[in-house]
């Protein structure tokens, strides 16, 4: 009866790449997919070859889902950099290897610039000598600003003499094309990948339900909260002169969550599926709003970006080896590139200026800064200013326009009032409880998060399965909820 | 297989089918007055009737509609040149929207009843019998909607508002009608697609291409925008429009309908 019911050209047109739906870890699609991934992979996962061939074409469809035929630059981009690092292993010469090592940057930076940059070159142009180019009709492969700086690494690890080129060419398109960390990161490095992938340890029942467990917390990070809250703060950021200053500012304050729920609970979803393989990659972000001053901020914010960032571009440079100036500069120079590969729009360069801004100044003031004593005061006084300082730069991440980004700034300073809180409180509760949750839950000690994990790795399999069940209730609850767009006050 | 991977295995396996099972329940259902939402399993497999292609072999009904309800591309009605009792339903646009249409009824010889619900959207319509009442109250022989703009931003809202539009559209029946797109200031996350899907042929006005010069609270249009607006959707629907009917220009100026009424916003 119910299979009378289903239409099999649907069912297949879900199957193939729709731009507009690409495959993320929170569809129903992929957990459909998935259910039937694992079993197979389970069986494979002994016998590490048709292990690794099998995932690696479940990785390339996962990309083609999302990027349709994209999905072989990808393998272009793999069969190269594998061939320029046996080359520059290989070589005795220098200027060769450098110039292998140049080929490669140019051809996988060419191809990320292109997708990423080219609309944004040409708008530029456009205002700059009043052309009329028109921009081009580009679809960027979902996670092509990751995998570039994971082949990047790569090949330029090998070129230091850092790590020895991968023999097997499998190996390396297995790296590259892992889907757990294919369209949001972690950008894990080959030198802590390639070691797991060829030992192919057993997964442990703690990497299997200890992965569980970070995969549904993602869940609820992403799914749950940073959609839910994203409702309001995209009404607010996309009309900012029609709200107060209480509103526009309960609007930074809701985007700064939602984007730590959003980056966060992807890659923690990641990390999970990760670790269910067998897979350690790491972390990625780790409570980055408790940070005492901006320098720790990017110490627990996106690491392996800001690792990659510090070790590919900052130290490159010079780093702090060339005198304070220098290191200033290339603390800028790193910033701005940083901005620069979350967005192509000025916003987000101005965003990452900031943030150079205010970690030379950090850098500037430590010797100062370390001779206050560490008290409770001095940490509050540290944490809000670095929590402010972080909250007001993410209102140019996330408005459209600088105009847009004044208008919201002004309307905090010259339009808030306190009087608007019990209505604000009263039409958007549900919305102000998510947010008071998210908040609280980030302050939460890691050590009742960690008991907690064991606890669940150490629960029955029914209790699992009812808490993973309310989770996808839950998500399935809000997912559909509204936030009021507009305060009618005058009622 | 290591025994792990089984039992989340079967873990995975049992919630999906749990899910499945409940997604045949489109709509949802109540627990303790609680209203439990169901995932979208059934619906993307098909289980939903989907809409019909239509065939050369497909004949127009009396009122020139297919089998399936709707007219075909590029349906026109003739024009009616009789007076109309036209009914106006809406959000807060219909302040700026309505007095410009009350001008035309004025010359045309039109009878316009406005009706604001502040702060609505297909939601609370579709949930309501309001419009059905209102139908029944004033007999309308010609509705305008003016709905959409508190809904730009509605998550999955193809699937949370089908219902509901479908809804409004069964209560307007077989009275012609146009709906009026909301004004977009942003980009929106389907409502005006899903309007373009369900509204029939040539009744449905896309205002989210329109310049607009915005109030002070930047969704809405000025009242000279608006006024604007509402001239180029007569326009529409006097060329384009499935069923056109007599509205020549008043020239400049605002009027004001033969009965207004307000409701409040929804709660």
């Amino acid at each position: 009866m119910i299979l009378d019911t289903i239409d099999i050209s649907q069912l297949l047109s879900l199957l193939t790449f729709n731009r507009d739906e690409p495959m993320l870890f929170t569809s129903g699609l992929f957990w459909v997919l998935f259910l039937l991934f694992l079993p197979v992979y389970a069986m494979l996962k002994s016998r590490r070859k048709k292990m690794m061939i099998f995932v690696i074409a479940f990785s390339l469809y996962f990309f083609y889902k999302s990027s349709g035929i994209f999905f072989l630059l990808l393998v272009a981009t793999s069969i190269f950099d594998w061939w320029v690092a046996q080359f520059i292993d290989s070589s005795k010469n220098r200027t060769e290897r450098r110039i292998a090592l140049t080929v490669s940057l140019v051809f996988s930076l060419g191809i990320l610039l292109f997708f990423k940059y080219s609309n944004f070159v040409i708008w530029n142009m456009n205002a700059l000598i009043h052309g009329n180019f028109q921009p081009l009709d580009l679809i960027m492969p979902v996670g092509v600003s990751f995998y570039t700086f994971r082949t990047i690494s790569y090949v330029v690890d090998v070129y230091k003499g850092r790590i020895q080129p991968v023999d097997d060419y499998l190996d390396h398109l297995f790296f590259l094309s892992y889907f757990p960390c294919l369209v949001a990161g972690p950008i894990v490095r080959s030198r802590d990948f390639i070691p797991q992938l060829q030992e192919n340890k057993p997964a442990t029942r703690e990497m299997i339900y200890g992965g569980l467990f970070l995969v549904m917390l993602g869940i609820m990070k992403k799914a749950l909260f940073a959609d839910y809250i994203a409702q309001y703060n995209n009404i607010v950021f996309g009309n900012p002169t029609g709200y107060t200053g209480f509103e526009l500012l309960m609007a930074v304050l809701g985007f700064t969550m939602q984007i730590y729920c959003d980056f966060s609970g992807y890659s923690d979803m990641a990390i999970g599926l990760g670790s269910i393989m067998g897979f350690n990659l790491g972390i990625n972000f780790d409570y980055p709003y408790r940070a005492l001053n901006v320098s720790e901020f990017w110490h627990r914010w996106h690491i392996t970006l800001s690792t990659w960032l510090r070790d590919y571009v900052y130290i490159p440079l010079g780093g702090n080896r060339k005198g304070k100036f220098r290191q200033y500069i290339n603390l800028m120079v790193t910033m701005l590139l940083g901005g620069l590969w979350h967005g192509a729009a000025w916003t987000f360069v101005v965003w990452g200026a900031g943030h150079g801004i205010a970690l030379c100044v950090h850098k500037l003031c430590k010797p100062w800064l370390d001779t206050i004593a560490s008290t409770r005061l001095s940490r509050t006084v540290s944490w809000l200013l670095t929590f402010t300082f972080v909250a007001f730069l993410w209102i140019f991440f996330r408005a459209n326009t600088f105009h847009a980004a004044g208008q919201i700034i002004s309307g905090i300073i010259t339009d808030f009032e306190w009087a608007y809180l019990p209505v604000f409180l009263e039409r958007r509760f549900t919305w102000c409880l998510m947010l008071a949750i998210i908040y609280a839950l980030h302050f939460v000690p890691r050590r009742v998060w960690d008991s907690l994990r064991e606890r669940f790795i150490a629960a029955p399999w029914w209790l699992k399965l009812v808490l993973f069940i309310l989770l996808i209730q839950l998500v399935l609850q809000f997912a559909s909820a509204t936030v009021q767009p507009f305060l009618y006050s005058q009622f | 297989m290591n025994k792990h991977y089984w039992g989340l295995w079967s873990l995975l396996l049992a919630a999906l089918v749990f899910f499945v099972v409940l997604s045949f329940w489109q709509d949802g259902f109540n627990v303790g007055g609680l209203e439990i939402k169901t995932a979208s399993f059934a619906r993307d497999m098909g289980a939903e009737p989907g809409p019909r292609h239509v065939t050369d072999a497909d004949t127009l009904d009396a009122n020139g509609r297919l089998p399936n309800g709707k007219h075909p591309k590029g349906w026109r009605a003739p024009m009616d040149t009789t007076a109309k009792n036209i009914l106006f339903i809406g959000d807060s646009m219909l302040e700026g929207l309505a007095p410009r249409l009350a001008k035309y009824c004025d010359k045309n010889g039109h009878k316009l009843v406005e009706v604001i619900w502040y702060s609505s959207s297909t939601l609370c319509w579709g949930e309501s019998a309001r419009l059905t009442e209102l139908i029944n109250e004033y007999h309308p022989d010609y509705i305008f909607v003016c709905l959409g703009a508190n809904e730009l931003y509605v998550p999955d809202i193809k699937r949370a508002r089908r219902p509901h539009l479908k809804k409004m559209l069964a209560e307007i029946g077989d009275i012609p009608y146009v709906w009026i797109g909301p004004p977009n200031w942003d980009e929106d996350t389907g409502i005006n697609d899903l309007l373009k899907q369900e509204v029939d042929e040539g009744c449905f006005y896309l205002s989210a291409n329109d310049h607009f010069e915005r109030s002070r609270d930047g969704a809405h249009p000025t009242r000279p925008s608006a006024h604007q607006w509402m001239d180029r959707v007569i326009k529409w629907v006097v060329a384009e429009g499935a069923h056109p009917i007599r509205l020549e220009s008043p020239g400049e100026g605002i009027s004001r309908a033969s009965r207004i009424v307000i409701y409040q916003p929804p709660k």
